[in-house]
């Protein structure tokens, strides 16, 4: 097979090499099968991906870890092909096979092969060394690990860009197990991280190397920051990390606004670096490009409770309500400094063109009301949100609704009801339906931080009208809604201000809308004092069971089955029962089908109950 | 007794099933021959002019959208809590013919007084080995056996569909072999599309701004004038005639002084037209009302599933 003319069968083949190992055995598959493999490492590419899958699983086969190096030849031939999926699938099998070895072997075959292939002119080999060696170097012994460590300087400065890409992705790696093995000592004057790795990182940072290097700069960074802690050292790489800010491809810049958060945090025990970190977060949210923009967006409250902890580090941030307050004032002016930049920034970017980074900015601002605490927040936080909560875009206002949690934990939104209001009625009538479905489901919880007057007064209305919307999701979901209400509210209010309207929606001559009725009396239903749901609700719903609509009589079935469970035995017995049987002998099937079910589960549940 | 139980054994795996097509996963080969010689019983005693009670929603095209099928039915209304009628091209052209037609088939087999589909010229063997069905069949199964049952379920599928005796359904339009709803009764549809005569005719024509018929661009079927539509419903004694099988960028397209409409159900059809959908909601009075809607949004477009290629090579 493996040798014939069709690629999907020759594929097939290599993709049951283990099963070919099994029925062979251990000592064959090592002595004939992987010498055969090395032979046929000439192939199409698919067939030698499929090769370079299986060997990284035919661990077992071959006799387990202190066998695993015979896997090693052919790994070493599909770690120099042209193809990059098959490279990253030998190299993924590759680390399988190193972790599997002794150390003696490691040590022996495992090391040597990497530093053939750094070695080897084909720059393929170079790059799938420099994608192994790092993480190879704990295992190592002391020569091995400073030939090694050499090696990898020398990838980093490789001739071929693509060697250079991947040298510097596995730069932090090498950076982490330095340190890991040699110790803090390394982080010194004259340690191996100042000496080596650190003129690696300036190298591979720095303006000439093409994009696809530089944008491994920030993940470095973060890198080199957790390791060195405060060393002053750190101050040589400060300058690298702001200078990406103004790097001139939008891809590095984005990269350091998406993971900005990192830097602050990794940054943030280094007196003095939030100087120079946050003017440069600040021209990341007036950079050029939306999307540099958006990114760095996503990231402000993170940013911002990262200077917080520089200045108070294990400070409870989420401390309630007065505490929160007092504790504010007593921080120092530095930290409000930090978040209030930070905050004028926002309103600044009220004004963005790009409408996804004002999305973004909706979607993150009330965060920031924790870190500024409530005197803070009323000042500089509050009109911005106004601001936005009159966006023209929909989006824009219902993501700052859907946020608006974190801004009531720390002032309460009846500061910003009377703004609020316009806003969800307005997203409340929306002509995409996605958006005034969204606005329902975050309804329930506006109706708790609204408070039940105010809502009662400026929303019920609104709440009822959903229940007649054109579009079956958002009154399926205006039914959801009410048995939330009525959960939140009580029954009374529920009586009061949903069930009058419910009930004259029953009465609609379209099916459409009758059906909304029941579905809605079903559901809530099962909130109420069940004494009132008995009295006010089942009749509503028996009364449809003899409407004309088929479709109608079903869901009169369906909402029994929910609401009977909460009903007493006797009005079981002498109200609901009787109309089941009735839809027993519908001459609709599936009206049967329905009846049948609930009288099911009914009985089941009232034969519990006596 | 044994008949009923069955049939309840039967239907907590069909709605299983149903389940799992709703969240775009096929189902395996001999879940789908089992499905389709189910749906076989039913269609085979359903008329060439199906009866079908009001109130019903009627959708046009569909043509293999899957997600764009989930998103009409979000906005009319899952079945059964809504009655459909479906008339035709479920596959081709779209990436997910097979979840599209199993789908509607499987809901047709659950609850058969809900649903009605009838046939459009997609629905036919020679036609869906040009336009994907066939070829997508053979990719995600590995072989064409899903095809042929679902194209030998498709010479079951009625013809058309009579609503409260007043509004006609069809694929395509009329016929000029055809003067009364009668003709269309005494019709074998047991067979692949043929290539003329009244049955081809149904599926294929289209209506057009002229006088008496004309012949048909797409080399099958007829173009028919106004003139032959009002006779035609004055001799049925209907209101109107309800079509889909052209593509109208607004969804849905009224014609000879609302005799005839056209509902299109696959919006941005191909992914590329740019058009919106329509469909049609029929209330208990036959009142209508055209709900449109636009083609389901990236967020709610599942990523195909990436079935590992069936082993058929040992």
């Amino acid at each position: 097979m493996f040798r014939g003319d069709d690629v999907s069968a020759r594929v097939a083949a290599a993709n049951r090499l283990e099963a070919v190992a099994t029925v062979l055995g251990e000592q064959r598959t090592r002595e004939e099968l992987l010498p055969f493999l090395t032979d046929g490492v000439d192939d199409e590419d698919e067939v030698l991906l499929a090769l370079a899958n299986s060997l990284g699983k035919m661990i077992p086969s071959v006799g387990g870890g202190s066998y695993a190096q015979s896997l090693l030849p052919p790994i070493e031939l599909l770690l120099m092909v042209e193809e990059n999926t098959v490279r990253d699938a030998a190299t993924a099998s590759a680390s399988l096979i190193a972790s599997a070895l002794p150390d003696e072997i490691f040590q022996d075959k495992y090391a040597s092969m990497l530093t053939r292939l750094a070695r080897k002119e084909w720059f393929t080999a170079r790059i799938s060394s420099a994608g192994l060696i790092a993480n190879a170097y704990p295992r190592l012994t002391q020569t091995q690990q400073e030939e090694h460590l050499k090696l990898f300087a020398e990838l980093c400065q490789d001739d071929t860009p693509m060697v250079r890409r991947v040298a510097a992705q596995n730069l932090g790696i090498m950076v982490e197990n330095v340190v890991q093995v040699a110790g803090r000592c390394s982080l010194e004057e004259g340690g191996v991280v100042t000496t080596i790795l650190i003129p690696l990182y300036e190298t591979l940072s720095s303006n000439e190397q093409p994009d696809s290097v530089r944008l491994q700069t920030t993940e470095n960074c973060v890198v080199f920051g957790r390791v060195m802690g405060n060393l002053t050292l750190i101050q040589r790489l400060l300058p690298l990390i702001v200078a990406t800010i103004d790097d001139r491809s939008w891809r590095v810049r984005w990269t350091a606004a998406a993971k900005f958060a990192d830097v602050i945090n990794a940054y943030n025990p280094i007196p003095g670096a939030m100087d120079a970190l946050i003017p440069a977060y600040e021209k990341l949210l007036q950079d050029p490009e939306a999307e540099v923009r958006t990114a760095a967006t996503f990231n402000l409250a993170k940013v911002a409770q990262g200077c917080e902890s520089m200045i108070l580090p294990m400070t409870a941030v989420g401390a309630e309500g007065d505490d929160d307050v007092s504790a504010a004032a007593n921080f120092t002016g530095e930290r409000v400094a930090a978040a209030e930049r930070l905050v004028k920034r926002v309103t600044l970017m009220t004004e963005d063109d790009s409408e996804h980074v004002r999305a973004a900015l909706a979607m993150v601002a009330t965060e920031l009301a924790p870190i500024l605490g409530r005197d803070a927040t009323i000042t500089h936080l509050v009109p911005p949100i106004l601001l936005l909560l009159r966006d023209a875009a929909s989006e824009v206002r219902l993501n700052l609704i859907s946020s608006l949690e974190s801004l009531n934990k720390v002032i309460g939104v009846d500061l910003l009801s009377q703004s609020l209001l316009p806003a969800i009625l307005d997203l409340a009538q929306d002509g995409k339906w996605r958006i005034r479905l969204a606005i329902i489901q975050q309804t329930p919880l506006l109706a708790e931080q609204l408070g039940k007057d105010f809502f009662t007064d400026k929303l019920s209305s609104i709440c009822v009208n959903w229940l007649g919307d054109d579009i079956a999701t958002i009154r399926d979901a205006a039914t959801r809604n009410i048995k939330e209400l009525t959960a939140l509210f009580g029954t009374d209010w529920a009586c009061d201000h949903l069930l009058p309207s419910i009930d004259e929606i029953r009465q609609n001559s379209s099916y459409l809308r009758r059906l909304t009725a029941v579905q809605a009396c079903g559901r809530m239903a099962v909130e109420m004092d069940p004494a009132i749901a008995q009295t006010e609700v089942l009749p509503l719903i028996l009364e449809m069971a003899t409407d004309t609509v088929a479709n109608i009589r079903f869901n009169v079935a369906q909402a029994l089955g929910e609401m009977g469970t909460i009903c007493d035995p006797n009005v079981y017995d002498q109200q609901i029962h009787p109309v089941l049987m009735l839809l027993h002998d519908d001459p609709d099937r599936d009206v049967r089908f329905f009846a049948d079910k609930t009288s099911l589960r009914l009985e089941e549940a009232f034969a519990q109950k006596r | 007794m044994t008949a009923s139980s069955l049939t309840s054994g039967g239907n907590s795996c069909l709605d299983e099933q149903i389940e799992r097509l709703k969240r775009c996963e096929y189902l395996r080969e001999g879940e789908v021959k089992a499905l389709c010689l189910r749906a076989r019983e039913i269609l085979v005693d359903e008329s060439n002019v199906q009866r079908v009670d009001a109130p019903v929603t009627i959708c046009g095209d569909i043509h293999g959208q899957f997600y764009d099928l989930v998103e009409l039915f979000k906005v009319g209304g899952e079945c059964p809590d809504k009655n459909y009628l479906f008339l035709g091209d479920f596959v081709d052209r779209g990436y997910y013919s097979v979840e599209t037609f199993l789908l509607l088939l499987a809901l047709k087999v659950r609850y058969p007084d809900r649903i009605t589909l009838i046939r459009g010229n997609h629905e036919s063997r020679q036609i869906t080995q040009v336009y994907g069905f066939y070829d997508e069949c053979l990719r995600k199964y590995g072989s064409v056996n899903v095809w042929r049952y679902c194209t030998e379920i498709f010479d079951y599928l009625s013809l058309s569909a009579i609503i409260e005796d007043k509004i006609f359904t069809v694929h395509g339009g009329l016929s000029p072999s055809i003067n009364t709803l009668d003709q269309i009764r005494v019709i074998d549809r047991k067979q692949e599309v043929p290539h003329d005569g009244a049955m081809c005719d149904l599926m294929w024509s289209d209506p057009e701004e002229i006088d008496g018929w004309g012949l048909s661009p797409r080399g099958a079927g007829y173009l028919f004038g106004g003139d032959i539509v009002s006779m035609f419903n004055e001799r049925n004694d209907l209101d109107l005639i309800a079509r889909a099988h052209q593509l109208v960028m607004e969804g849905h397209r009224s014609m000879f002084n609302d005799a005839l409409v056209t509902v299109w159900s696959a919006p941005n059809y191909c992914y590329r037209c740019g058009n919106v959908a329509a469909i049609l909601e029929l209330d208990e009075n036959l009142d209508r009302s055209f709900k449109i809607f636009d083609a389901a949004p990236q967020e709610a477009r599942g990523v195909p599933i990436k079935n590992p290629p069936p082993d058929y090579f040992l």
